[in-house]
């Protein structure tokens, strides 16, 4: 039985990774783009930018999971998912990742706008271009602030990940949660709770070990 | 011979006019000193030197190169301020040192990629200038520390250190001393008079009067964005003449 509950919950398991892994991989980046967006001079990028932010973050991710599956069939009758565990797969990731591009990108915003506007200058009377102040003097220094709050925000993205089971994802808790109906057994649930507790110990040794890292400097 | 001449240069933020009408020359290798009370526009002439602002009117002449001309067709592009900051140095009230690098290397960062631009880094070469410079200003052991492992004092000479090593035309300081403990400033304005004796040609913003007497060939008192009074400073410091320089001085007088 054990066996089998673990060979079960290892499945389960792989889908929450995968979800995880992807939608960092998206996410990270397209924050950055966002972060620009919300920062631009141009008011016809920023207000709109800011208002979808807004929305994403003030709504429940629940819901835009719900409406992002549903939505476009319902309203378009367009079936832009395709069919089966893969289609539900597909939405709950586009959900995942426009939800943490918006966090992400807010805590981008909140590291750039911290560096003192005194860094920029003295690159700039050192006769560096934008770009070169930017990656030489202004990156690493964002980097080094945004790592605890993006630490954080990776750690909840590991237990949000359970949210995607409201499309039928099957993630771990979803396996997890099946034995008490087939085998009227709790202790799988249990049992999922100690992959959360590896996985997210896991990351928070290596986020700290990102810390260390850059506690060089100050 | 003339090193900068400025001429009618004017500034303003929203409606307030900060900088009117200024007007001044200064030789190669002197040293000029800007006095005045807080808010009078000095750090505004400073930053639109070094193209920080973009100034409203006026020209800004290096030798016989025009650097800026408000009657010049086209606006100054980022990057044509960016190749004309190159002539003035700038060393800030607050260091602004780059923290991630070391001393060693926020004087050897902005030389080595200016290096890479022109196709040859000589890495090499431009790390011995470093080294040289820093020992100049009395940092040979602190090359390797990072900017927060410094005193003020000695981040304020790497930060000297750091713009001597684009070999500006002109080198300007901001209140130099003003972020630092008292007893910091005396190593700070220490390197500054070493400049002045080899004759590096400096514009100095700074309430250290003394300083000023014994460092500058010239005195420049600002008051409410003009030049009320000028000379040399036995004539602006020891023997004003203005009005308003008399009460400017009054201050520090009373102090002493
Ligand atoms: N970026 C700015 N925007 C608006 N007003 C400014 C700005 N910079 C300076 N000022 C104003 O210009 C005046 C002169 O400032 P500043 O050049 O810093 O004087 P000083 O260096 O002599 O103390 C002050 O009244 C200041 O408030
Ligand atoms: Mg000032």
């Amino acid at each position: 039985m054990f066996f089998h509950v673990t060979l079960t919950l290892l499945g389960g398991f792989l889908q929450t990774v995968k979800l995880f892994v992807l939608t960092l991989v998206f996410s990270l980046p397209l924050g950055l783009v966002i972060s620009f967006g919300s920062m631009s001079k141009i008011s016809a990028i920023k207000a709109p930018v800011r208002f979808v932010i807004w929305v994403i973050r003030g709504t429940p991710l629940m819901l835009q999971l719900l409406v992002m599956y549903y939505g476009p069939g319902i309203m378009f009758h367009a079936n832009v998912w395709g069919s089966g565990d893969s289609g539900r797969f597909v939405a709950a990731l586009v959900a995942f990742v426009i939800n943490y591009s918006c966090y992400f990108s807010e805590i981008y915003r909140g590291g750039i706008q911290s560096i003192p506007v005194g860094q920029y200058e003295a690159g700039k009377v050192l006769g560096m271009t934008k770009s070169q102040i930017f990656f030489k003097v202004v990156l690493l220094q964002v980097i080094k602030r945004i790592v605890p709050p993006i630490s954080n925000e990776i750690i909840t993205l590991v237990k949000d990940t359970s949210l995607a089971r409201v499309i039928a994802v099957y993630e771990i808790i979803w396996e997890g949660q099946s034995f008490i109906k087939s085998a009227g057994i709790i202790w799988p649930l249990f049992y999922t709770g100690i992959f959360y507790l590896l996985f997210s110990g896991l990351l928070t040794i290596l986020f700290g070990q990102i810390e260390k890292k850059l506690s060089y400097f100050r | 011979m003339i090193m900068l001449e400025v001429k009618n240069l004017k500034k303003s933020f929203s409606s307030t006019e900060v900088i009117h009408d200024i007007s001044f020359s200064m030789d190669e290798g002197e040293t000029v000193s800007i006095i005045g009370s807080s808010g009078s526009g000095k750090t505004t002439l400073l930053r639109c030197l070094n193209f920080l602002e973009t100034p409203d009117g006026g020209v800004i002449k290096i030798r016989d190169d025009v650097l800026f001309d408000s009657n010049a067709e086209e606006p100054m592009s980022e990057e044509a301020a960016r190749k004309k900051r190159l002539h003035f140095g700038m060393v800030f009230q607050s260091f602004n040192l780059f923290p991630q690098y070391t001393a060693l290397e926020n004087v050897t960062l902005a030389p080595s990629i200016l290096a890479k631009g022109y196709g040859n880094p000589d890495i090499t070469s431009i790390e011995n200038r470093g080294r040289e410079l820093l020992a100049d200003m009395g940092l040979s052991d602190r090359m390797q520390n990072y900017p927060h492992e410094l005193s003020g004092g000695q981040q304020q000479r790497v930060a000297i250190a750091r713009a001597l090593a684009l070999n500006p035309d002109i080198l300007c300081f901001d209140e130099p001393t003003s972020a630092l403990d008292p007893e910091l400033t005396g190593e700070v304005l220490r390197v500054i008079k070493d400049l002045a004796k080899n004759h590096t040609t400096m514009i100095i913003v700074t309430h250290e009067m003394s300083f000023a007497r014994d460092v500058s060939d010239k005195v420049i008192f600002m008051d409410k964005g003009v030049i009320a009074e000028e000379g040399t400073p036995e004539e602006v410091i020891d023997n004003p003449k203005n009005e308003r320089t008399i009460q400017f001085l009054s201050n520090y007088r009373n102090i002493q």
